[in-house]
């Protein structure tokens, strides 16, 4: 069981949300798209560089790599 | 017998619907098709957040729906949250109608479930139902209806089904009839239901809870709810204030996260638990290439390559630009009208331009006026003649030939959010603009503002956030129209013989301008809004589909009446003052251009231009004059030079300006940034609601332009001086 920041996530991988530590409005905005700690998400696009797009819920969602880089998950296999 | 007064009994039968559901999930076009017609269109109070009402008669009854802004929960942390809060609280709609996505249940629920726990007089609908068949969605939702206690409907918007069945659920529900007595009531958990009753302890007392249910204010106030604090404190609790908050703290600290995240997360949960036997989806199996259809195929391609690390931003690009080139060519002719003249094709580049909406309609007008002129002139005198041929038909015909181009901007824009192609192509420049303080959407009025300014500040819109809007709105104005970009090839071509020359002129003016908007759009997030990071990127991807005609229709028309209304009668006044100040002197009526209040306002110009320029006085203040035209449109410059040099062709007036080459491209930098057009003003100021920001950005566009007109004069005649 691997832990790194969403925005290291290659494409077609699964992982599971462990924390997020994004601004207060974001945070919100966020959690209320299901992207919360315990969730599952898998990211669809992330080529380095970039938003990058991510399926939440049955939903694609795109974030830009510096929310990315502040949300930690665990790789699922 | 009773006579009630018309009002009180439209009122007692009046059934009011609060309409809610997240972005994405249909909500307007469902909106559209229960009320048909909108109307009523106002903000909603200190905010600009539109409020469209709209009214539908059934069954003897009158409903009317109350369109709420699209949000993903009822946490307030945006002012649409607070919007949408605030009214289902203070003006208790008879029920509120949730929109959730059939597509996406298990998302779209969330804002359903809250809004369930504040009140229980919700009726949902289940959208896009026409759907879930071919995605393998099955919904019970009779399960689904019996396990929440309220009406559940399955409706499509576009296939009209379903309809009656919701509005017959609405009127059952407004009557008492089907519905909820209690809202409905999550369970947190052992631990978080026992701190909910310690907190309903500590808020028994408070005055609030006679607003709210308490439970939810409790749940509310431990989730963090800056709104609600802000209430107690108004009302002088702030020691419930504190209480909750030492509460909600000590929890926090103990659970090491935000008690919000387990809120959130057990929402979910309740959601997932609530959904176990009500949605089954079918796994469909993967099918090969060879089986997919046409378009099928042809979306899952477009969708691979706009999301194409390299290919992404450049199949973007052209395409887009491809889109608006045409659309822009419909309406002017241009850019092909340009090209063409450019190259020498100038009979076919008129025949483009006579051809095009702007010009048919250019047509009709001054048909129009000369018909009219003589009829005018026996019946009414000179004055009002000029003032209607002059002033009013002018102001008319400038609202009317931007119509069509708002209209089919609009339509592309609509097309584009619609089909769910606009978010994507968003993304391949967001790390574009992200430098400048923009997010990726700002690619659709930069884009726009290159053909016309004016429906480039209405396409801020498109913004994610308040201050990246007027980010937009104060730098989009920078961005050489089509209007300035005759008048610049004017001059150019006029003054500049060898070809190399012209397009190096050329491209630097595009080059100047669009550098000023992009840190004129940095340097108002920095220093005004004091923001340091550029605005994130949290945006939905819906599927690619094809739009329907109809909604492209509604929202093509929304956004065109909205224009016709407000900034119609700004436009048609203010073309007005300027017949005044171009027709009257100090002496009176009729006295010829060089003695009336705009030749004396250019006059009152003309120092600074002949400092600036190197202009003797006598060109100086034609210059002046000329630009104030040029402030009505852009293109009116030309025409007003050649009539100040008592009508000879634009090419010889321009010359006799006798400008040098580099006091010429320092005079073009000013013309292009100095400020936009009138009607373009008016749309800053429909947009911004705000006289101080309209004034500030005509103030702001004049300095900038000056100082980098000077600073472009003082490079090329030191560069001048060098190699001579």
């Amino acid at each position: 069981m691997t832990t790194t920041a969403l925005d290291m996530v290659p494409p077609g991988t699964r992982c599971r949300v462990i924390a997020l530590d994004v601004g207060y409005g974001i945070n919100r905005r966020l959690m209320q798209m299901g992207l919360v700690p315990g969730s599952e998400v898998k990211v669809l696009d992330n080529s380095g560089r970039g938003p990058l797009v991510i399926e939440v819920r049955g939903v694609e969602i795109a974030l830009s790599r510096g929310i990315a880089k502040k949300i930690l998950v665990e790789v699922l296999k | 017998m009773v006579v009630t007064t018309g009002k009180n009994s439209g009122r007692e039968r009046e059934i009011v619907v609060g309409v809610i559901g997240q972005p994405n999930v249909g909500k307007s076009t469902l909106f559209n098709v229960l009320t048909g017609e909108i109307s009523h269109v106002a903000n909603w109070p200190g905010t600009t957040v539109e409020r469209k009402e709209g009214v539908r008669e059934y069954k003897g009854k009158i409903i009317r729906f109350v369109d709420l802004p699209g949000i993903y929960g009822l946490s307030a942390s945006t002012t649409e949250e607070v919007i949408a809060r605030k009214y289902i609280v203070e003006e208790k709609p008879d029920l509120v109608l949730v929109l959730v996505d059939s597509t996406a249940v298990e998302r779209t629920m969330y804002l359903a479930i809250q809004v369930l726990e504040l009140t229980p007089k919700v009726v949902i609908a289940l959208t896009k139902s026409d759907l879930t068949h071919s995605l393998g969605i099955h919904i019970h939702v009779d399960r689904l209806e019996s396990k929440l206690s309220v009406p559940v409907v399955p409706v499509s918007a576009i296939k009209g089904y379903g309809l009656r069945e919701l509005l017959d659920a609405i009127i059952d529900v407004a009557e008492g009839r089907r519905c909820r007595r209690e809202p409905i009531r999550v369970n947190y958990g052992s631990f978080l239901e026992s701190t909910i009753s310690d907190v309903e302890r500590v808020l028994s007392k408070s005055a609030l809870s006679r607003k709210y249910p308490l439970r939810w204010l409790a749940i509310r106030l431990l989730e963090g709810d800056p709104e609600l604090e802000k209430e107690l404190e108004l009302l002088g609790e702030d020691e419930v204030v504190h209480g909750v908050r030492r509460i909600r703290e000590s929890l926090a600290r103990t659970y090491g996260r935000e008690l919000m995240e387990l809120f959130v997360a057990q929402r979910f949960k309740f959601i997932d638990s609530l959904l176990g036997d009500v949605v089954v989806r079918v796994e469909k199996k993967a099918r090969r290439y060879e089986e997919l259809s046409l378009t099928e195929l042809a979306t899952a391609l477009l969708d691979r390559l706009i999301q194409h690390p390299l290919m992404g931003p450049v199949v973007s690009f052209i395409s887009l630009l491809i889109l608006f080139s045409l659309i822009f060519a419909v309406n002017t002719g241009f850019p092909f009208n340009v090209l063409l003249s450019y190259l020498g094709f100038s009979e076919l580049a008129e025949l483009i331009e006579e051809y095009s909406i702007s010009g048919l309609l250019g047509l009709g007008f001054t048909y129009l006026s000369t018909l009219l002129e003589p009829l005018l002139k026996t019946c009414l005198g000179p004055q009002v003649t000029s003032l209607i041929v002059d002033g009013v038909i002018p102001g008319v015909g400038a609202i009317l030939s931007f119509l069509p181009l708002i209209m089919l901007i609009s339509l592309l824009i609509a097309t584009l959010e619609d089909s769910g192609l606009a978010p994507r192509f968003a993304i391949s420049f967001h790390n574009f603009f992200s430098r400048f303080g923009l997010s990726g959407r700002a690619i659709y009025p930069f884009m726009i503002g290159l053909g016309c300014n004016l429906p480039a500040v209405l396409a801020s819109r498109t913004a994610l956030e308040e201050e990246e809007r007027r980010q937009l709105i104060v730098s989009v104005p920078f961005i050489p129209c089509q209007a300035r970009l005759v008048v610049i090839l004017a001059f150019v071509t006029t003054y500049i013989k060898n070809p190399l020359g012209q397009a190096l002129a050329l491209l630097s003016l595009y080059a100047i301008s669009f550098l000023v908007a992009l840190l004129t759009s940095i340097l108002t997030r920095r220093v005004v809004y004091r923001r340091k990071e550029p605005p994130e990127l949290v945006i939905e991807l819906p599927p690619i589909h094809r739009p329907s005609g109809k909604v492209l229709w509604w929202l093509t028309w929304d956004y065109s009446k909205h224009f016709l209304r407000k900034a119609g009668i700004i436009i048609v006044g203010l073309s007005i003052v300027t017949w005044m100040l171009l027709s009257y002197g100090p002496e009176g009526y009729g006295v010829g251009i060089e003695k009336t209040y705009g030749a004396l306002l250019g006059k009152l110009l003309a120092p600074v231009i002949s400092v600036l320029y190197g202009l003797d006085a006598e060109k100086a203040w034609k210059v002046g004059f000329a630009l104030l035209h040029g402030f009505i449109a852009k293109e009116a410059f030309l025409e007003a030079t050649s009539l100040l040099y008592g009508g000879v062709s634009i090419d010889e007036a321009l010359r006799a300006l006798g400008f040098t080459l580099p006091s010429l491209m320092a005079f073009l930098v000013f013309f292009t940034l100095y400020v936009p057009c009138l009607p373009t003003i008016a749309v800053i100021y429909q947009e911004s609601r705000s006289v101080r920001l309209t004034l500030s950005v005509i103030l702001y566009m004049i300095g900038i332009g000056l100082v980098a007109s000077q600073l472009v004069y003082l490079v090329l005649a030191s560069l001048t001086f060098l190699y001579s």
